[in-house]
């Protein structure tokens, strides 16, 4: 059973992959005017020059031939060249991710943290005035979209109260180097990183609370019960965990949405990561880097669904066998 | 034989009754229920409340305010007044009127966006839940992978490739709503398929149709309509977030895109991004606050349940 369920999740992303490279590249074709046309056509080129283009580009070949060759280069990870600066799509973005990742990855532990103590607190104590308070607190930073709540930081602590630097990733012309220079990004990340943890903390939250009164239904607690188990390992070591499970499912779900919040965040505080990376190419009109974001962003969450139901399937013997 | 707590049937909601509709003798049918367990909740009807007074507010502002929204003028940036209550922008057009045709663009996107998700959720769930086997697999394999797709970014790519018109955005957005209304609507189509009312139904000679419309749809239409204030708070965020990229529709006034215009000014005019967020925030929460007090209107044991067993 075991092999079944993971083949079975490895075709489905596999099929998942090939619709987000086959998406693109419909896209591009339907989407109006032509490549070519769009670079030159304002240049004083004979059309038989254009056609000489499009031939060397391989545009005038049979769609399925064209597919075929897009699908090669990405697979070979050539996700094309930027009309703006005619560099790589694929290095552009590798070198942009890592600083979205450095905002990204602690955001999602610290809200991670927070939020499961926070769930984990309001189930323990359902309907009392405490659940209430984290329920209430939970829909304030579910509703609270990160490029607002970005803006009213930088008005508040930066430019009010000057306790941190309004954007960038680091001092503008510091040449600093190692502990100086990680203090000094640390400093700039405080800000970009509260919005996103405040941000992902409810999701955590609001997850929590549902999976564990869930959780809290079933038999088998009163199972562990009956066998004489202390109430703070009822709940620790069965409740709990099992809850994690379709805590951690449902956020594999929402990465994408939490992408989106991260690309946001990171607009507003000019952090150099992929969010300014996408937002510049939107308004220069730089298709191919928004295509490569769409395609790294959507493998990756391919992906990383992938990951989380594989190594529950190993954790858990009912996703194997269930 | 199962016992205990999770299998008796819930004994706080009527049963579903074929058609929905109230019985005879006065007795409420389910969408009635849901509608008076909603009412008895302050804090969401407060909200709903609110919701309509933004709503009407934002309509009718341009009767109240004095301002045209698009009207250029001297005032740039000029600071909260009493000629302009919220501010003017950097190029002196008043905030509050844009903000309330930026309310009402928000109204128009979320509802639609949620109307569309659940019509083509309710269809696809129905069949799934009906017809089971092929049919089922196909439809809801679909769902599944949808929901895995990064939607906001496909709707992004989309926008862009095709310029943001209005409409377009809207239709985006509620297709890759759908998955998640199509899942609930087959969870209650697999438990109504099970009821009595529909094995009578079939009994007496109703065909698929008539069974699927007008015995199963109207039972199941409560958890999906439930999911309606979440589904407009998602088209909403999702729009300005949008507009915010810069992709939305240029001819629209959008609170996303009066944010994104007005993000170089936080730190010289605050209010010109600030109080457009603020409206988006206020929308959301809203409709969040709303949406909750729905699930628990349609599912009162699941919180009398959370009470009772302290874990």
């Amino acid at each position: 059973m075991t092999h079944r369920y993971v083949a079975g999740r490895l075709v489905q992303s596999l099929v998942l992959m090939g619709v987000v490279i086959t998406t693109a590249f419909v896209l591009i074709h339907v989407a109006p005017g032509d490549p070519v046309t769009y670079l030159y056509g304002g240049q004083a080129v004979s059309a038989q020059a254009l056609d000489n283009i499009r031939h060397a580009w391989g545009l005038d070949r049979p769609l399925w031939a064209q597919y075929l060759a897009y699908v090669g280069n990405v697979a070979r990870g050539n996700l094309g060249y930027s009309q703006i600066n005619f560099q790589s799509v694929a290095a552009i973005l590798a070198d942009a991710l890592p600083n979205t990742l450095l905002l990204m990855i602690p955001s999602v532990l610290l809200a991670a943290i927070g939020g499961v103590f926070l769930g984990m607190t309001a189930a323990r104590r359902a309907g009392s005035g405490v659940d209430y308070a984290i329920g209430a607190a939970s829909l304030v930073s579910y509703a609270t979209p990160p490029f607002w709540l970005s803006v009213i930081f930088i008005v508040v602590f930066a430019s009010t109260l000057h306790w941190f630097p309004t954007q960038g990733m680091a001092t503008l012309g510091a040449s600093t180097q190692g502990l100086a220079r990680a203090a000094d990004v640390a400093w700039h990340m405080v800000l970009p990183l509260g919005v996103l943890a405040w941000w992902y903390s409810a999701s955590f939250t609001r997850l929590t609370r549902a999976a564990i009164i869930e959780e809290s239904r079933k038999y088998y607690l009163m199972t562990a019960r009956m066998k004489g188990l202390t109430e703070h390992k009822v709940f620790y070591k069965h409740a709990l965990r099992n809850a994690m499970r379709s805590v951690v499912t449902v956020l594999g779900l929402q990465l994408g949405t939490m992408f989106a919040g991260a690309v946001m965040t990171e607009i507003v505080f000019a952090w150099p990561g992929t969010g300014r990376i996408i937002f510049g190419a939107i308004l220069e009109h730089d298709y191919p880097v928004v295509l490569g974001f769409f395609m790294i962003i959507g493998s990756g969450v391919v992906l990383a669904n992938l990951a989380v139901d594989l190594v529950y399937a190993l954790l858990d013997p009912r996703v194997r066998y269930g | 034989m199962p016992v205990g707590p999770a299998a008796t049937p819930d004994t706080a909601l009527p049963r579903p009754r074929a058609g929905g509709r109230p019985a005879a003798g006065g007795r409420l049918g389910r969408t009635q229920y849901v509608w008076l367990a909603l009412r008895r909740q302050p804090v969401p009807m407060a909200a709903l409340c609110a919701l309509a007074a933004l709503g009407f507010g934002a309509l009718a502002a341009h009767m109240v305010l004095p301002w045209n929204p698009n009207t250029m003028s001297t005032d740039t940036l000029q600071p909260m007044s009493a000629a302009h209550l919220l501010g003017a922008d950097y190029l002196g057009r008043d905030v509050l009127t844009r903000m309330a045709y930026g309310i009402r663009a928000s109204f128009l996107v979320g509802l639609s966006v949620a109307l569309i998700a659940i019509s083509i959720g309710l269809v696809v769930g129905l069949l799934a839940g009906y017809y089971g086997s092929w049919v089922e697999a196909v439809l809801m394999r679909t769902a599944d992978a949808l929901l895995i797709l990064p939607g906001f970014f496909l709707a992004l790519l989309v926008a862009y490739l095709f310029g943001g018109r209005f409409a377009s955005v809207i239709l985006l957005l509620g297709i890759t709503g759908w998955p998640q209304i199509a899942r609930i609507a087959r969870a209650e189509v697999l438990s109504l398929k099970a009821a009595e009312f529909v094995e009578s139904a079939r009994a007496c000679g109703a065909s698929n149709r008539r069974i699927v419309f007008r015995e199963i749809l109207p039972n199941a239409l409560p958890p999906v309509l439930a999911m309606m204030a979440i589904l407009t708070s998602y088209g909403i965020l999702s729009e300005a977030s949008l507009s915010f990229l810069g992709v939305g529709d240029p001819n629209v006034i959008s609170l996303g895109g009066m944010l994104s215009n007005g993000l170089q000014y936080a730190t010289t005019a605050w209010w010109v991004p600030t109080f457009p967020g603020a409206a988006i925030f206020l929308l959301v929460l809203l409709l969040n606050i709303i949406g909750d007090g729905l699930s628990v209107a349609l599912n009162p044991h699941a919180a009398q349940i959370g009470r009772r067993t302290a874990v």
